[in-house]
């Protein structure tokens, strides 16, 4: 029997720092029977460990289409992550998975107009999907991607919200809730940016990652702009300990974000009872 | 069904037996009167002092057997600073002697649990090798607080058991359910004899007047129905979350509960990866790192506590999550318990 709580030792082949508080981690299993074995889904997540500190579960945000490594995009923000940020090119994390059997579809979406909305640190798991459509971009057709953050300095990726931006028929809108003296994108929540493009059901499917209050608001925006509850798709976050539906932390309703997540249709997600607290 | 009769003087002689090749569990009296599932001594001189503590009578162990599958403390992985990992899975071959059908019941619901989606090593690797005799009740180990008859898990079982005892006074009724019950009384043939008729008759009375002494009653099956289309009232919530002083006994002793939290712990290079059981009651339960807590308001842990239970777990499996114990009322300070809340949501009365 596989016992699915033992990690296996990964190491960082780069690390790029984003932001004050988050890097992106590069890495590959150190084991290349391992890694040529492994596949994974875009909207999938691993349980990231170190050794005699802990374990918590990080999303995958590299694409799919691109093979031969797996990259976490890490805030510091509790004992676990705050150690990970110690971490140098050539240093070992442990990892696990992938788990979630509640992804982003890929095939399902092909020749549809996609809306991507993120805040904070929400970017990383959409930017999984996000490079797959860009490494298969004729297959879709408009792609917008929302992207709010609190200051302008807490924005991941710039390198690739330039080159996105530069994509044919893709626009990439930035917006900060406090702006300093040489912003030039939008000030407020990430919703003021729908006076700057038009957002339209039309043949359309929108993404979200934020924090619940944002989801909140933009699924609100999305329903006026006409979009179903079946096409608001999105990825929730749960405390989690173990990925394997056991730990029960991670559990609203009959569901297991772990398991059964974590990505969700609004129209699940509306069924999962409000007091949990689902958004 | 294949029976036959023990002298209760040959319990221990056949614990003894059996300790030779298995580790056995049994309920033993510990110091204050406790009486909690605990594993035979291997050795000679602490062994005769073992057996003496055990009790088998109508006490009810304050723990389930759970623990035995699913330890409060389970270390899961030894590693070292060099990044070697090596697991830590138990699997001895078990003798579990004397437990209740209502905790039978909830091993049923914890093999369904950690087999489902992912299969959970630490707990299969446990329960691989394992006998399970079963003592029924004649008595309601917990006369005030066991419902087990409105449950439907006692207070004998009628199938899927190894061994079934039915205590006959000086000696018990040994009921065979299945292959691996009867290979181990072959093995200890010695113990056993064909029962009489009378006895057998005898027994068939016994389970009968037991039914008759379990006097806690709630209509199970209109709560299971109620929990499945309706929301549970906010004020009857409201007075549970009142009363709550987040203690989590209830949680500890549920024979059913399985939540855990996983922790590291390392000094001079070596380390472990342990787990330990965790309750959602407490309110750090669903905190996340960034301090964002979901799961935060009071009123809504008690609820999901009971709609997991009765909810939930009967959707998904068939298999209540409760089992009738009464344990949770038993150790609550402050009197909320699984019977009484099914009380309120049956009959709009107030027992909280």
């Amino acid at each position: 029997m596989k016992n699915e709580y033992i990690p296996y030792p990964a190491v960082i082949e780069s690390l790029i720092t984003e932001s004050f508080d988050t890097k992106t981690f590069k890495v590959k299993f150190a084991d290349k029977k391992i890694a040529e074995n492994f596949n994974y889904v875009q909207g999938q997540f691993m349980q990231v460990s170190l050794m005699g500190v802990g374990e918590a579960p990080i999303s995958i945000t590299s694409s799919p289409s691109r093979k031969g490594f797996l990259e976490f995009s890490i805030r510091a923000a509790g004992k676990l992550t705050k150690k990970i940020h110690e971490l140098k090119v050539g240093d070992t994390m442990f990892i696990r998975g992938p788990y979630g059997k509640g992804h982003f579809p890929f095939e399902e979406i092909k020749g549809k107009n996609l809306i991507f909305v993120a805040g904070g640190i929400g970017l990383p798991p959409l930017r999984s999907l996000i490079n797959l459509v860009m490494d298969n971009r004729k297959d879709f057709g408009n792609v917008k991607i929302l992207y709010g953050c609190k200051t302008a300095d807490e924005f991941c990726f710039k390198d690739e919200l330039k080159a996105w931006n530069k994509t044919p028929n893709t626009e990439v809108l930035l917006t900060v809730d406090k702006a300093t003296d040489d912003w030039k994108c939008r000030v407020g929540v990430v919703t003021e940016l729908w006076k700057d493009t038009d957002i339209k059901e039309d043949n359309a499917v929108a993404f979200l990652c934020g924090p619940p209050i944002m989801i909140k608001f933009v699924v609100q925006k999305l329903e006026g702009s006409g979009f179903t509850d079946d096409n608001i798709i999105m990825t929730l976050e749960r405390h989690m300990k173990c990925g394997l539906g056991k730990c029960g932390h991670c559990n609203v309703g009959d569901k297991f974000i772990c398991i059964d997540g974590p990505v969700f249709t609004y129209n699940e997600v509306k069924k999962l009872p409000k007091k949990d607290g689902a958004m | 069904m294949t029976k036959k009769v023990i002298n209760k003087s040959d319990i221990s002689k056949l614990l003894k037996d059996a300790n030779n090749e298995y580790n056995v569990y049994v309920p033993m009296e510990h110091i204050g009167g406790d009486v909690l599932f605990s594993l035979l001594s291997k050795e000679n001189n602490t062994l005769e002092d073992d057996i003496k503590r055990i009790n088998l009578s109508s006490e009810k162990t304050v723990n389930s057997p759970k623990e035995i599958f699913y330890p409060q403390l389970d270390t899961m992985m030894e590693y070292n600073d060099k990044g070697e990992i090596k697991e830590t899975v138990e699997n001895s071959k078990k003798l579990v002697f004397g437990v209740r059908p209502c905790d039978f019941h909830a091993i049923a619901h914890q093999d369904h649990f950690f087999s489902k989606d992912y299969e959970d090593k630490y707990y299969l690797s446990r329960r691989d090798d394992s006998l399970i005799v079963v003592i029924g009740c004649n008595q309601p180990p917990l006369p005030n607080e066991c419902f087990c008859t409105s449950v439907g898990t006692g207070p004998f079982l009628t199938e899927k058991f190894d061994i079934q005892l039915v205590d006959l006074g000086d000696y018990y009724l040994v009921e065979i359910g299945n292959e691996k019950g009867a290979d181990f009384v072959n093995k200890h043939e010695k113990y056993f004899s064909a029962p009489f008729r009378d006895e057998i008759k005898h027994a068939e009375s016994t389970k009968l007047e037991a039914e008759e002494n379990v006097t806690l009653k709630v209509n199970f099956n209109k709560a299971l129905q109620i929990m499945k289309t309706e929301e549970i009232p906010q004020d009857n919530l409201e007075r549970i979350a009142e009363r709550c002083i987040e203690c989590g006994a209830c949680v500890y002793v549920c024979p059913t509960c399985t939540c855990f939290d996983v922790f590291d712990d390392m000094k001079d290079g070596q380390g472990v990866r342990c787990r330990i059981w965790d309750t959602c009651v407490f309110s750090g339960y669903t905190k996340e790192a960034s301090g964002h807590n979901p799961g935060a308001k009071k009123e809504y842990r008690a609820a999901r506590r009971y709609e997991h239970k009765l909810k939930y777990d009967t959707l998904e499996s068939g298999i209540s999550g409760c089992i009738g114990c009464g344990r949770c009322l038993h150790s609550c300070p402050v009197d909320i318990g699984m019977s009484n809340f099914i009380k309120e949501i049956t009959t709009n009365q107030k027992y909280h």
